[in-house]
């Protein structure tokens, strides 16, 4: 029924000695949201960052929408590399959220966002402008057009990106640790406007640490560890009955600093097993 | 002893011709030093081990080297490969060589100075590489080239004096040959000296113009930043 959006196959990363992913595959399907959770250090920024080609994987695939990008598997089964021409040309399909969100501040916030669309797509100004401006609409920032980052707050500033990434009208967006370079006051915030943007049929891969978070916005959890997927599935069937032993450890290690989510008060019995 | 004024006033004329070449070589050898620059520096920033390694090399032997030999190596070196050109442009190449290891190290710090993540976000929105250093990082870099430039550039001006040694006309120059016919040393080259000052002077002056109007230009919104949000916007919003 739903096709798949993004394909991930056997993707493989390792910088110098240090292994980050060694053999990842996962499916999404169109207007999904995915969450990756897993320890720190575990390869989800990685595994984002080789989604779209800003880290170059070693081995493996990933295609967007049925077209490969990077790495290519001819119909003969051979490997193709993809030039530098293909790869920026594939990139804008999937918008990409950083962490630190990566605005550049020497440009108001309506060039921001016109600025891939003018530069890249090369596309008329004054329909750029219009777009961003129904974008900032949207998202409630029509009077920060011609401010400049650095007078944002950060859940603005966030806005802001994803704004920038959607006026490329990407297949699916990607989302850095959308969380973490936020106050903890705004994170409710940040996941009410994802979810939104879910809503309205976006497909999202979001690296968090935040298990609450993946529970509230995801449709499916992809658990990795030691740089395979170590679990996954629907996400309430993950975060609530972990069948792998690690991310049980790693689940009653992030809860115990959970605010009470409706669930049991006593962190230790939060997540029964059954 | 008395400072003889008329030893400059009966060649004024020579020392304005030597001051208007001196002008002219120093501009257009860090004009020209600056444009050879920008590729030594992205050679210099590349993942490429052969670019870096020429790069390196390339800064580590012009500023290694006094520039009174490298204009040597050029007078001499370009007639032995049959290549006879006038002194003051062979001198202005040869400084414009010389200034573009200074330059290239200024350019490849300030591309450096600028956060990873700026060239990330341009690649992500599917720029080149060339289109993410021309529309993101390029920007934000002039401020940081200004201040170190200005450095560069003033030597420059002042490296022009070697020219003299393979008979360019300019300032020191014409300060040797007044000197012969009046023999008037300090006179003339108090003059020089003074002449020199004020060019450099009114250079650096310009140039601060600039610094100031660029960090005018960021401060207009880079000054609310941090301290501002954090401690007003924010602040201002938390108990909402």
């Amino acid at each position: 029924m739903t096709k798949t959006l993004l394909k991930v196959s056997n993707l493989a990363k390792s910088f110098g000695g240090a292994t980050a992913l060694r053999d990842i595959s996962f499916d999404v399907a169109a207007g999904e949201v995915v969450c990756i959770i897993g320890p720190s250090g575990c390869g989800k920024s990685t595994l984002l960052r080789c989604i779209n080609h800003l880290t170059a994987p070693d081995s493996g695939f990933v295609e967007v929408a049925g077209s490969y990008i990077g790495r290519e598997r001819k119909a003969d089964g051979k490997l193709r590399m993809q030039s530098h021409r293909e790869i920026d040309r594939m990139r804008p399909k999937m918008g990409f959220v950083f962490q630190q969100f990566n605005l550049w501040p020497h440009l108001s916030v309506l060039e921001n966002i016109v600025k891939g669309p003018i530069k890249v797509q090369k596309r008329p100004r004054a329909e750029a402008e219009e777009q961003a401006l129904a974008l900032l609409q949207r998202f409630g920032l029509r009077d920060k057009a011609h401010m400049f980052p650095s007078s944002l707050s950060g859940g603005q500033k966030q806005r802001v990106a994803i704004a920038r990434a959607l006026a490329m009208g990407p297949e699916l967006m990607l989302f850095d640790e959308p969380t973490s370079a936020l106050d903890p006051e705004i994170v409710k915030e940040v996941l009410l406007f994802l979810r939104e943007l879910a809503d309205s049929g976006m497909t999202m891969v979001i690296v968090t640490h935040e298990i609450g978070f993946a529970r509230h916005v995801a449709d499916r959890v992809v658990f990795l560890d030691r740089g395979y997927v170590a679990e996954a599935g629907p996400s309430n069937d993950v975060l609530s009955n972990p069948t792998n032993p690690r991310l049980r450890e790693f689940l009653s290690q992030i809860t115990s600093d959970q605010p009470a989510a409706g669930k049991g008060s006593s962190p230790a019995a939060e997540q029964p097993i059954h | 002893m008395a400072f003889d004024f008329n030893v400059i006033l009966d060649n004024w004329a020579l020392f304005a011709r030597g001051t208007w070449l001196t002008i002219i070589i120093a501009v257009a050898a860090v004009a020209v030093g600056f444009l050879i620059s920008i590729p030594i520096a992205l050679m210099a920033l590349s993942h490429r081990r052969t670019l870096r390694w020429i790069a390196t090399a390339y800064v580590e032997w012009f500023r290694n080297i006094p520039f009174i030999v490298v204009l040597y190596l050029f007078f001499y070196g370009l007639p032995f490969f049959n290549l006879r050109l006038p002194e003051a442009i062979v001198g202005t190449i040869a400084l414009a060589f010389f200034a573009s290891s200074y330059f290239a190290e200024i350019i490849r710090g300030a591309i450096l100075a600028v956060p990873k993540g700026q060239m990330e976000a341009a690649r992500a929105i599917g720029m080149s590489y060339f289109q993410g250093l021309w529309e993101i990082v390029a920007p934000q870099t002039v401020r940081l080239l200004v201040p170190p430039s200005t450095n560069t550039s003033i030597s420059m001006v002042k490296e022009t004096s070697v020219l003299s040694t393979i008979t360019v006309a300019e300032l020191t120059y014409q300060g040797l040959v007044v000197q012969g016919e009046t023999f008037a040393p300090f006179e003339v080259f108090l003059t020089t000296a003074a002449v020199y000052w004020v060019v450099t002077a009114i250079f650096a002056h310009f140039m601060h113009r600039a610094e100031k109007a660029f960090g005018a230009a960021q401060g207009a919104h880079q000054a609310r930043t941090s301290l501002a949000d954090k401690y007003l916007l924010i602040g201002a919003r938390r108990p909402a």
